[in-house]
């Protein structure tokens, strides 16, 4: 047999150590991603002047072109601007100092940030504006209404779209080996080369993101059925 | 090195990037092909709740699904070759290209029977058996009454499956397919410039994908204008 399958459970013992940095990469950028998301959900839904053709130039720019191309940009072009600044400012500082993964970080918040954005207007304009008047009729103010009212409403909406993104993050974070992060897939392409079994080490790196994958789902499932205890009809 | 940022390369390296254009564009129909092929058939034992094959079906979307497309891309680079040598069959010295191909068109298929089988089951059990009553076979029934309302239904998320797997293509220099990425790559090594270069990258999938997006709402209004509301 070409397949060594005692090594799949080594190799996978041995990935499995960059989890944490695969973690970081996934949910750093989606936290990011929120702040960005929210901000310019907020300027599209008020049609602010000059700002939204921005906003919206930058979400359809970052939903059209490959997060590859994101990484890239940032890690290569940040250090030239920084270093740049620094040298004009006389900071004493280089950017070679800085961290790879912080510019991952930032490169895939922007990428998370546009995908956010899309998910945080479709459920807020998923809840129904009677919501709101009934809200204000009751003699809630704007921001109570926002919070007690629509927020919980729109959240429940967006699960489905959180948990893909969610998914597609963990995914996206296995482009970081490029690089030269040690995430999951970079342990793998470490693993791999190391011991020259390259499909048995891919093949641990599969079960361990399918494993995460069906995890993610099984929260977002149970999560679901808990948000959305209001909206379960029926008589009782 | 000269400057440190030349604008002026962003503009010179986009023609020679576009020459490479094709190679992305075949990848991605070939793989939408094979693979909306392939995902329809993976979709029909779900429908019809087909014992062992719908399992296996459920199984493969599953991990298809769940698994990250440049893990796959590295499964089958690796994985086909180990296998079709125990049948003592050489492909070591097949292009990449066709590993590509093979890879985009099976992760295509695991999201496509998804997109069908929701589809399809959006389509009215009347219609079903609206055309039973009139003696049409089970066959006929799918193949022209549900399927096209299925297609019909599908189009919007076949328009994000299109755009996506153009952003995914973006990988396939990770083997050696000398693409638009993969050319970028000899740029840089010539010019010693990388963020000029992938901004031209950027640039050019974003037109790309804008492209993609006008005629996907073009063509959602043509297909679904018995559907607009009638004006009295």
């Amino acid at each position: 047999m070409v397949i060594d399958v005692p090594f799949i459970w080594t190799a996978f013992v041995e990935i499995l150590k960059a989890l944490p940095l695969t973690l970081l990469i996934t949910i750093g950028p989606l936290l990011g991603g929120l702040l960005i998301g929210i901000a310019v959900a907020a300027v599209r839904i008020n049609s602010v002047k000059i700002i939204t053709p921005i906003a919206n130039v930058y979400v359809s720019f970052f939903r059209g072109t490959p997060a590859i191309l994101h990484i890239m940009v940032i890690y290569l072009g940040f250090p030239l601007f920084i270093n740049k600044l620094s040298r004009y400012y006389e900071w004493g500082f280089n950017a070679n100092s800085i961290p790879i993964v912080v510019f991952v970080l930032i490169a895939l918040s922007f990428t998370a940030g546009a995908y956010m954005s899309e998910i945080i207007r479709s459920g807020l304009l998923a809840v129904e504006k009677g919501q709101i008047e009934a809200a204000y009729s009751v003699g809630m103010n704007r921001f109570q209404s926002m919070k007690r009212i629509v927020f919980p409403q729109a959240f429940a909406l967006s699960l489905p779209n959180l948990c893909n993104i969610f998914i597609g993050f963990l995914h996206t974070s296995s482009i970081a080996f490029i690089v030269s992060q040690k995430e999951l897939n970079g342990a793998a392409n470490i693993v791999a080369s190391n011991n020259l079994k390259f499909l048995e080490a891919y093949i641990a790196a599969a079960l361990i993101y399918w494993m995460l994958t069906m995890l993610i789902e099984g929260i977002t499932a149970l999560l679901e059925r808990k948000l959305t205890v209001y909206n379960r009809g029926g008589v009782v | 090195m000269g400057k440190a940022f030349d604008i002026e390369l962003i503009f010179t390296s986009i023609p020679q990037l576009l020459s490479y254009l094709h190679i992305t564009i075949w990848i991605l129909v070939a793989s939408l092909v094979i693979g909306s092929t392939l995902g329809l058939f993976i979709a029909l034992p779900r429908i019809y709740k087909v014992p062992v094959l719908s399992q296996i079906a459920a199984v493969y979307i599953s991990f298809m699904r769940g698994t990250p497309i440049l893990i796959q891309l590295f499964l089958v680079f690796y994985g086909i070759p180990a296998f079709l040598q125990l049948i003592h069959i050489d492909v070591s010295r097949m292009a990449p290209l066709v590993f590509v191909i093979i890879t985009y068109s099976l992760s295509t298929a695991a999201s496509f029977s998804e997109m069908m089988r929701g589809a399809i089951n959006s389509v009215d059990k009347g219609q079903t058996e609206a055309a039973y009553s009139i003696g049409m076979t089970g066959t006929q029934t799918f193949t022209r009454i549900v399927l096209p309302q299925a297609l019909v239904v599908a189009f919007p998320n076949f328009g994000n499956l299109v755009i996506g797997s153009l952003k995914d293509t973006s990988l396939a220099f990770t083997i050696g397919v000398m693409d638009m990425m993969g050319r970028g790559d000899t740029i840089i090594a010539a010019t010693a410039h990388a963020v000029e270069v992938y901004i031209a990258l950027a640039i050019i999938y974003y037109f790309v994908a804008i492209i993609l997006e006008k005629f996907f709402v073009k063509s959602e209004q043509k297909l679904q204008r018995h559907d607009q509301p009638v004006h009295v």
